[in-house]
């Protein structure tokens, strides 16, 4: 009897199975997320306390959980990671910094990420080790690639932060990551919290519709945002390197006037393309085999995403920035958003010709971030290494006339949503239309740290809390105009 | 990030939706490059945690689309949210759940391109293959500069048999996207070729790369341990499935990996016990007969007996209830039914999917049918690419035995014992007993 009602819910179970999966064919999954190739954000500043240094962090991996065991987030070994930088002003790379890691696991028969206690980097208790090497690359005017230096070797990838059982003292390993370069300054590979701060929920459901038991944010300038990114980790590659090692004659900026003040910065994911029957098999096809491919690009904040039509997304990721104007100047000059705000709420934004947002994001913008008299509009975040840094920063950057901030460069405190908000609305049309635009969120959830690697210290797994919510304060107004100086 | 969903006309966003969109794109979760599309469902997408399980993805669509806010995209999502959910479940019943959602973004957006991929994606795992090509290259049209059109092409064309324009198609999207989803294409491609080492390459770099999801990379890691056991290491292919079974403790198919690893080093009892764990969570045909071969080697043949009724049971409700022929079908009627009804299966098989897996499942049944003659010939079709596959060279071989082409007989022979780890117990038995006899 027992033996029959067994039978019967096989029967059951494995017919509809059995209907449905087929063991004689593969289908492997079609993936929407590629976690370790998505390079979310870059960030390019003269840091306060490194005169003279550029400063780049750029983050991959976003979203991760801190509690994310068994094996937490790794980078792809068999991947490049890139920051380039573009000093002439073709949307080209000139210098490219390249981190190339290695994974090992110490005991090959435990699935434990670490064991109790971790106190440095490389503390034997750490399972899944990653080190790596950074390469810095230069090309020459026809984009041959010169030399290859490799300035750090065997460097430590900092654990990711399991809990304070097992790392008690995190922020000690963490500093342990820190590498000295050959040729000066310094990188850290390390999970941080992500530094992008901004709010989706309350947008959807504050901005012009109340939502019960949500307080109204208005324009989204008065607070009452919630930091979506909040608690959430990501891999952080910091990396500070003289402005000598960057600048298209190889010297230090003497000013922001001088001509090799700018610079445009950019992060690229590549991985090895191959061909489909190996070498072995297949028929003169060697010269593809070492070839690589990029998958994946950022430069400035949300150009993908607010820019850059859907059918458009592969192409854009797989292309040079030298070729955005031919590829996507079209879909900058003529922003969707700007038509989408105007059919919805009869803003009466500019919808065509927005060179405003050309210069500013692409070009670069006269006397502050264009490289050249005749650059190209690549999508690279320009920074002129001349500008010092503000003694007091304000969110805003450019738009409230600290020009030591976005789009000169990026620090981790401008407020890069409503920046672009207000600069589709129209902040940078001359006369300008201000509408004080915004999504609630004005800074990030932890500080950031005055010396490197400047990012917050990565939440750890144990004590983990997604998410955090702006207080309420007054509307704060648009800024007065850009005022270069 | 790849691209994934088309754009509305501007006239036919809900307000709510639009705006959210407009600033939802500006928002995004994960970094500022990290949403999903600025599309009618960025808002319900981005609502959702990102390391949602399949379960809490389809309920936030689930409610998306009954509030009216997803359209056409909010039913295609929650169609992918189902498959996914299938692959991780083994339970059919979502197949149906995603036909109706793809179904339901087709009525309202018959252009959709998730929408036409999910429904190409759809019809392959039910085999209807010359479907999903159709489906792949008619959302390759809507979209032509988006790479998610290719996979879906490609697994067509390798179940169609046209492993020309397969190769081209995979070639296309290697160039344009090398990812978890394209490496591990290739590695089936280089196996099918008798490339295991290729293959295993190409795997690796798969593992490596990675996805969002657990379910993906333990499918990914759980494949290179089987290509590892073809090559003879089960070391390597035991750590494989087991770091697949440390993503993701469920996955029947690392465990029947385990099962595998243990058979390959005469562990029958174990092996036998771990397959009946599995076989009790997710009843595959494959699992099954694999149990019964295993507990016949070991002598229970009450215990086989039983599980063998239960296959037989399974697939008669499988004719029944109008199944796409299945080459496992095939070789199942052909070992243990009917191999006269096995031989038509198989050509009704082939005539529909024309594949190196259909000929060598047809030329077994013409053969377990007396006709080892007619099943030569597509013994030699099954292996016309070079396949390592053990089960292909254990029915060529035998065939050619019986037919009296001993050379080819102990060739294949040999080249399905070099990857025995992957036969059943009572396979290699027989490939033993062939190969004894032809000295």
């Amino acid at each position: 009897m027992k033996k029959l009602s067994i039978l019967a819910a096989l029967l059951a179970v494995g017919v509809a199975a059995a209907l449905s999966f087929g063991s004689s064919h593969r289908e492997a999954p079609r993936i929407a997320k590629d976690p370790t190739a998505d390079n979310t954000d870059v960030w390019a500043f003269t840091a306060p306390d490194a005169p003279g240094s550029l400063t780049v962090v750029s983050n991959w991996i976003p979203l991760a959980d801190p509690a994310g065991g068994p094996t937490f987030y790794p980078l792809d070994e068999n991947a490049r990671y890139y920051v380039k930088i573009d000093n002439t002003g073709d949307g080209y790379e000139d210098v490219a910094y390249r981190w190339d890691f290695d994974t090992r696991f110490r005991n090959p028969n435990s699935f434990l990420y670490a064991a109790p206690q971790v106190t440095s980097v490389d503390d034997p208790d750490v399972n899944l080790v990653q080190t790596y090497d950074l390469f810095k690359e230069t090309y020459d005017k026809s984009r041959r690639l010169v030399s290859t230096k490799r300035i750090a070797n065997d460097a430590p990838v900092v654990p990711d932060n399991v809990g304070p059982k097992t790392i008690p003292n995190y922020s000690q390993v963490e500093a342990g990551g820190v590498t000295p370069l050959r040729g000066g300054g310094k990188t850290i590979v390390a999970p941080a919290e992500d530094a992008f701060f901004a709010d989706l929920g309350t947008i959807f459901d504050g901005i012009n519709i109340d939502k019960p038991g949500r307080p109204n944010i208005g324009l989204g300038n008065q607070g009452g945002g919630k930091d979506d990114l909040a608690g959430y980790n990501t891999k952080s590659f910091v990396l500070q390197v003289p402005e000598s090692e960057v600048t298209r004659d190889g010297k230090q900026v003497a000013d922001m006037k001088a001509g090799n003040a700018v610079v445009g910065v950019w992060s690229t994911t590549e991985r090895k393309r191959m061909s489909v029957l190996s070498d072995a098999r297949g028929k003169s096809k060697r010269s593809r085999a070492e070839n690589w491919v990029q998958v994946s690009r950022l430069g400035n904040p949300l150009i993908n995403e607010v820019v850059i039509p859907i059918g458009m997304k592969d192409k854009f990721n797989a292309t040079s920035p030298a070729n955005d104007a031919k590829n996507f100047g079209r879909f900058a000059l003529n922003p969707e958003p700007a038509r989408i705000l105007n059919a919805l709420f009869g803003l009466g934004i500019q919808e065509t010709n927005r060179t405003d947002i050309v210069q500013a994001l692409l070009t670069g913008v006269p006397k502050l971030t264009q490289i050249g008299k005749n650059p190209a509009a690549a999508d690279t975040l320009k920074i002129n290494l001349g500008v010092p840094p503000a003694a007091n920063p304000n969110r805003f950057g450019v738009l409230a006339g600290d020009v030591a901030g976005f789009p000169n460069g990026r620090r981790l405190t401008d407020d890069v949503v409503d920046i672009e908000l207000r600069v589709i609305a129209g902040a940078l049309l001359s006369p300008p239309k201000n509408i004080p635009l915004g999504d609630g969120v004005d800074r990030n959830d932890k500080p950031f740290r005055s010396q490197f690697p400047y990012v917050s210290l990565a939440n750890d797994g144990f004590n983990s809390q997604l998410k955090r919510t702006e207080p309420q304060h007054a509307p704060v107004p648009q800024p007065p105009p850009m005022q270069l100086p | 990030m790849t691209a994934k969903r088309p754009s509305l006309p501007l006239k036919l966003l809900a307000p709510l939706a639009a705006f959210a969109c407009t600033l939802a794109v500006v928002v995004a979760l994960g970094g500022s490059n990290d949403v999903e599309m600025p599309d009618r469902t960025a808002g319900v997408e981005l609502n959702i945690p990102p390391d949602a399980t399949s379960d809490q993805r389809i309920e936030n669509f689930q409610h998306a689309v009954r509030d009216g806010i997803g359209g056409a995209d909010g039913y295609a999502s929650l169609g992918d949210a189902y498959l996914q959910k299938a692959r991780e479940s083994g339970d059919p019943a979502y197949y149906s759940r995603a036909d109706r959602s793809f179904d339901a973004a087709l009525r309202r957006d018959a252009r959709n391109f998730d929408a036409v991929l999910g429904a190409g994606t759809l019809a392959g795992l039910r085999h209807d293959f010359g479907e999903q090509l159709r489906r792949g290259l008619e959302a390759h049209r809507l979209m032509p500069q988006l790479i998610a059109a290719y996979p879906v092409i490609a697994d067509a064309q390798i179940e169609l048999g046209r492993y020309g324009a397969a190769e081209r198609s995979l070639q296309r999207l290697l160039d344009l996207k090398p990812n978890l989803t394209s490496y591990a294409r290739v590695s089936y491609y280089r196996e099918l070729h008798g490339d295991l080492d290729g293959a295993i390459e190409a795997m690796r770099l798969a593992v490596s790369a990675g996805a969002g999801v657990p379910e993906n990379v333990a499918y990914v890691q759980t494949l290179l341990g089987d290509l590892q056991l073809q090559r003879g290491r089960t070391a390597a292919a035991r750590d494989a499935y087991t770091a697949a079974l440390a993503r993701m403790p469920t996955y029947a198919p690392a465990a029947a990996g385990l099962a595998r690893v243990q058979i390959a080093r005469g562990e029958l009892d174990g092996a036998a016990r771990r397959l009946r764990g599995v076989t009790q969570r997710l009843p595959l045909t494959s699992y099954l007969i694999l149990l019964v071969e295993t507990d016949t080697a070991r002598g229970d043949e009450a215990a086989a007996t039983v599980d063998l009724e239960v296959v037989r049971s399974q697939q008669r409700l499988l004719r029944s209830a109008g199944a796409r022929p299945d080459a496992e079908l095939v070789l199942f009627e052909a070992n243990h039914g009917d191999p006269g009804a096995a031989v038509r299966v198989g050509r009704r098989l082939w005539a529909e999917a024309p594949s190196v897996r259909s000929a060598d499942a047809l030329g077994w049944a013409l053969t377990r049918a007396g006709r080892p003659d007619e099943g030569l010939a597509w013994a030699r079709r099954a292996l016309r690419l070079g396949s390592k596959d053990a089960l292909f060279h254990l029915h060529a071989g035998l065939t050619a035995k019986s037919v009296g082409h001993r050379a080819f007989a102990v060739r294949s022979l040999r080249t399905a014992l070099a990857g025995g780890a992957t036969l059943t117990p009572l396979q290699t038995r027989d490939a033993r007993a062939a190969l004894e006899a032809l000295r």
